[in-house]
């Protein structure tokens, strides 16, 4: 984090690609600041670019050009290894699909990215056990995720995303496989994640989701067109 | 974590897994076999060879011994030039001969040596004792049995058979004084051992002084090429040839083999290889998602690769365990057919297992197996994440 | 060394008998000819017309012979792995060079048909002393031994070779139709019956057989091709040491193919038996 509590600077932010023989522009030059502590929704239309921006934010896809701080390290021009250390102790991922590992429990799931760390295992277990206790799956450590509902399934992946005490939660349409209720049960919960303190940029369809959040980005054909504050 | 990961994306399927365990050690079994092969008939006959200390053998000029029915003039004379040598320690003249033996109304034909019964090579005493006078002779179980005799009888024994006059020449009457296991015939066939001069004197003028072999032994620590060499200048009727030598034009005479075990591994190994990398290419390509995740997660490529290896080595390692106990039992089938070869000693092995051939065994399979696995599995780990995911969820 | 004769059976008795001693023969002056080994002429770089010493041991005199001919080993397999040379000398010179006197090994017998083969073994067995009268066939029976042990042994590696690469085909096949189970799924929920999806399998899985059948062929033929030029390269021997015959390319053609179907058959009815969705999930 920067001294003025700046935790993300993005500047003129660009990202092309081909595709069929053409470039496309997915982000055409966004700049955006977000403060540590802050709770940010992304909303626009399907390929406005709002998930490719996710994903330049947190370090798993390069920018074509333009700068990007994240808690004051330079993240554009990363090499893959380097990228792949920042997310590990910097940022907190939660997908649409919760991508879980099937063939491990909930608890191995949120100890992964421990591991990976090389948290002892000791360490590992008391915080995982705590991470799900927190996301209110005290009971169902030792199921795997074809045993547990898509709102379980996605309340592991948030724990796992917390798993090494991230900066930076980012969440790519979290409650697009939920139902309303679960959803809402999602909802919640990022609410109090934002209240305890952690930093959280959302991209989402869902009008609840982004009403939760204090600032609602707009983006349309890879631009920033607006923006509201609560 | 990534053994856990590891064991558990080997457990979720178990039907694939365990066909890919059985498709590494058929092709495990069918490398040890061919190593064995390929190394089994040296060592063996080697050991042979050298089993009662005799380093270098003596057979008629230009010929391999009991090769053909020539024999060696003056043999006494051959010895006493030997024996003269500082560095030869004893010499076993030997004479082979078919004869003809009966017991009772059985009459069967057998091999026959001629040696002396103090520095003989070619068998082991059983029960008994060695024949010293003219009128003992020592015979193997195949012998006895097939003339249903035992140690003790007597035995008529003839040089010669004339199938139109149906007579025998040269017949003696011989006590059998002990049974013996002769070292370098092949399993079943039936044979005797007289003393030398008994069966010079009953093959008649032909073979007066004469020998088919004569077996040296060198003192400890001499050169035996030097030892050879000299023999062979100084014996101008005899080749003169080292256990290696032997050992060689044996290999020579039966090189099929060796060619076909380097055909066969290879063919194994190249198999096997392909496997490995089907399997792990089919692996991979329906975990990319996951792979992309773990990476967007934090997890480092070099780390995908380990647990992605380390399934393909798990399964290596199981399936070359199962190859080895599979490539004994085929190994010892193989050997069976072989074993047939006429006039093949019953004691060389063409598929001998040494610990050497198993541990190469699995090295070769190893190595062939990270190669195999080791560029699907790159690729897989190191796809972009990003266009990753997508098409994991378009999928 | 033999003596081969192709005289009506009577006219070969009668030869016989009037064989004069070997030592009454008259001593020739101008050298006879051999023929050799072709190995034996390339290793010593031997042609023909040169002349040439051969003696029954290194220390006697020998004989001057002239190189007339040179002799091309026959497709024996006995003959492959011996290194010996071989030479064709005159009978009689080869009878006195080894002092051998009046006698042969053996004698070849050519006769007209199968009954005058048994025939002329009874006359021979009845009338001539201190030998035995054999047919051809009895002869191979006995020789062909080793071949038999090498034939057995080539056919147990056959078999060996032919499971492994049915695991091996079984294995591979199982692994491609399992990947493409998410394609089933999809099939299943969009109403396509399970019949029509395993038919689908099966088809493709037939037509990788049916391609792989046709590389393999040809590869095997490259490969038959090769060993023969190794092997008759290494042993210096027209021997064919393999031969791919239309059976065998029907029976290898016909095995891949049916466990090749039979894999995909395997496959295919295992994934139409799982609840799609479960498929989706895995």
């Amino acid at each position: 984090m920067t001294d003025d509590g700046l935790l993300v600077s993005a500047r003129d932010l660009r990202r092309d690609y081909p595709m069929a023989g053409e470039i496309v522009h997915a982000v055409r030059g966004v700049s955006l600041d977000v403060r540590s502590g802050e709770y940010v929704a992304i909303v626009g239309p399907s390929g406005c670019g709002k998930s490719t921006l996710l994903n330049m934010l947190g370090a798993i896809d390069a920018p074509s050009s333009g700068t990007l701080t994240i808690a004051g390290n330079r993240v554009n021009g990363l090499k893959d290894r380097e990228a792949t250390l920042f997310r590990l102790r910097h940022i907190g991922f939660v997908f649409q699909r919760f991508y879980l590992m099937p063939v491990l429990t909930a608890m191995e799931n949120v100890e992964l990215p421990m591991a990976e760390a090389g948290l002892e295992k000791a360490a590992r277990r008391s915080r995982a056990r705590e991470l799900l206790t927190y996301v209110g799956l005290g009971e169902r450590f030792r199921h795997r995720p074809t045993e547990l509902s898509g709102g379980e399934q996605q309340r592991v992946a948030i724990a796992r995303a917390l798993a090494n005490k991230p900066e930076l939660l980012l969440a790519d349409e979290p409650t697009g496989e939920l139902d309303a209720r679960t959803g809402a049960e999602v909802i919640g919960l990022f609410e109090r994640l934002n209240r305890d303190g952690t930093t959280l940029i959302v991209v989402t369809h869902d009008e609840e989701l982004a009403s939760a959040a204090r600032r609602v980005v707009h983006m349309r054909d890879g631009l920033i067109v607006d923006e509201q504050h609560r | 974590m990534i053994l856990t990961l590891a064991r558990a994306s080997l457990v979720r399927h178990r039907a694939r897994t365990l066909l890919a365990i059985l498709g590494v050690a058929v092709s495990a079994a069918m490398l040890l076999d061919m190593v064995m092969l390929a190394t089994g008939m040296r060592v063996s006959f080697g050991s042979l060879l050298l089993s009662q200390g005799f380093q270098i053998r003596l057979a008629p000029k230009g010929t391999l011994p009991f090769d053909t029915d020539a024999t060696i003039p003056d043999a006494s004379n051959v010895v006493r030039t030997l024996m003269a040598r500082p560095d030869v320690v004893a010499v076993s003249p030997v004479l082979g001969a078919q004869l003809h033996v009966e017991h009772g109304a059985t009459s069967v034909s057998a091999a026959a040596l001629g040696t002396i019964a103090a520095v003989q090579g070619d068998y082991k005493l059983l029960i008994g004792h060695a024949p010293t006078r003219d009128d003992e002779i020592v015979a193997n179980d195949a012998l006895l049995m097939a003339l249903g005799a035992n140690v003790g009888d007597t035995l008529r024994v003839a040089a010669g058979f004339d199938p139109q006059l149906r007579t025998f020449t040269g017949q003696r009457t011989l006590r059998a004084v002990g049974r013996v296991h002769f070292i370098y015939l092949s399993a079943g066939e039936r044979a005797l051992a007289m003393p030398l001069e008994s069966l010079q004197a009953m093959e008649g003028a032909s073979r007066t002084d004469r020998a088919s072999l004569f077996m040296v032994r060198l003192r400890a620590g001499a050169n035996v090429e030097s030892a050879r060499s000299a023999i062979e200048q100084t014996v101008h009727t005899v080749s003169a040839i080292s256990t290696e030598t032997a050992i060689q034009q044996v290999e020579q005479r039966l090189s099929y083999f060796r060619q076909l075990a380097f055909i066969l591994g290879s063919v194994s190994l190249a198999v096997g290889f392909l496997l490995v990398t089907t399997l792990v290419t089919v692996s991979v390509n329906e975990r990319l998602g996951e792979f992309a995740v773990l990476r967007a997660i934090g997890v480092r490529r070099t780390r995908i690769l380990e647990q992605i290896m380390l399934e393909s080595a798990v399964i290596m390692i199981v399936g070359a365990v199962a190859g080895l106990g599979l490539g004994l039992v085929t190994a010892r089938y193989l050997n069976s057919i072989l074993a047939a070869f006429p006039g093949l000693p019953e004691a060389i092995s063409f598929f001998l297992f040494q610990p050497r051939d198993a541990w190469l065994s699995l090295g070769l399979l190893a190595l062939c197996g990270i190669l195999a696995g080791i560029y699907p599995a790159w690729r897989g780990a190191s796809l972009p994440i990003g266009p990753t995911l997508r098409e994991e969820a378009v999928a | 060394m033999t003596a081969a004769l192709s005289l009506p059976l009577r006219a070969a008795i009668a030869f016989l008998a009037a064989a004069q001693s070997i030592d009454s023969l008259p001593p020739r002056h101008s050298p006879r000819s051999v023929a050799i080994d072709e190995r034996l002429a390339a290793d010593y770089s031997i042609r023909l017309g040169d002349t040439i010493v051969i003696a029954a041991t290194p220390a006697a005199v020998g004989d001057t012979v002239v190189v007339s001919a040179l002799v091309r080993r026959s497709r024996d397999p006995s003959e492959v792995a011996r290194g010996a040379y071989r030479i064709r000398v005159h009978l009689d010179q080869l009878q006195r060079l080894v002092g051998y006197g009046d006698r042969v090994e053996r004698f070849a017998v050519g006769t007209d048909g199968r009954t005058a083969t048994d025939s002329a073994l009874a006359a021979i067995d009845a009338a001539a002393f201190g030998f035995r009268a054999y047919s051809s066939r009895e002869i191979a029976v006995e020789s062909s031994t080793t071949f038999l042990v090498v034939s057995r042994f080539h056919r147990a590696i056959g078999v060996i070779t032919i499971v492994a690469s049915a695991i091996f085909l079984l294995c591979i096949m199982l692994l491609k139709v399992d990947e493409r189970r998410r394609d089933v799924a999809a099939l299943r929920l969009m109403g396509i019956s399970r019949r029509t999806i395993v038919r689908s399998v099966v088809l493709e899985s037939a037509l990788i057989a049916v391609l792989g059948s046709i590389a393999g062929v040809a590869i095997g033929a490259i490969v038959s091709a090769f060993v023969n030029w190794h092997y008759q390269r290494v042993y210096r021997t027209p021997l064919t040491f393999s031969l791919v015959t239309a059976q065998i390319v029907a029976i290898a053609v016909g095995l891949s193919l049916g466990l090749g179907i039979f894999a995909g058959l395997l496959a295919a009815q295992r994934l139409v038996r799982q609840p799609p969705l479960s498929l989706f999930r895995r």
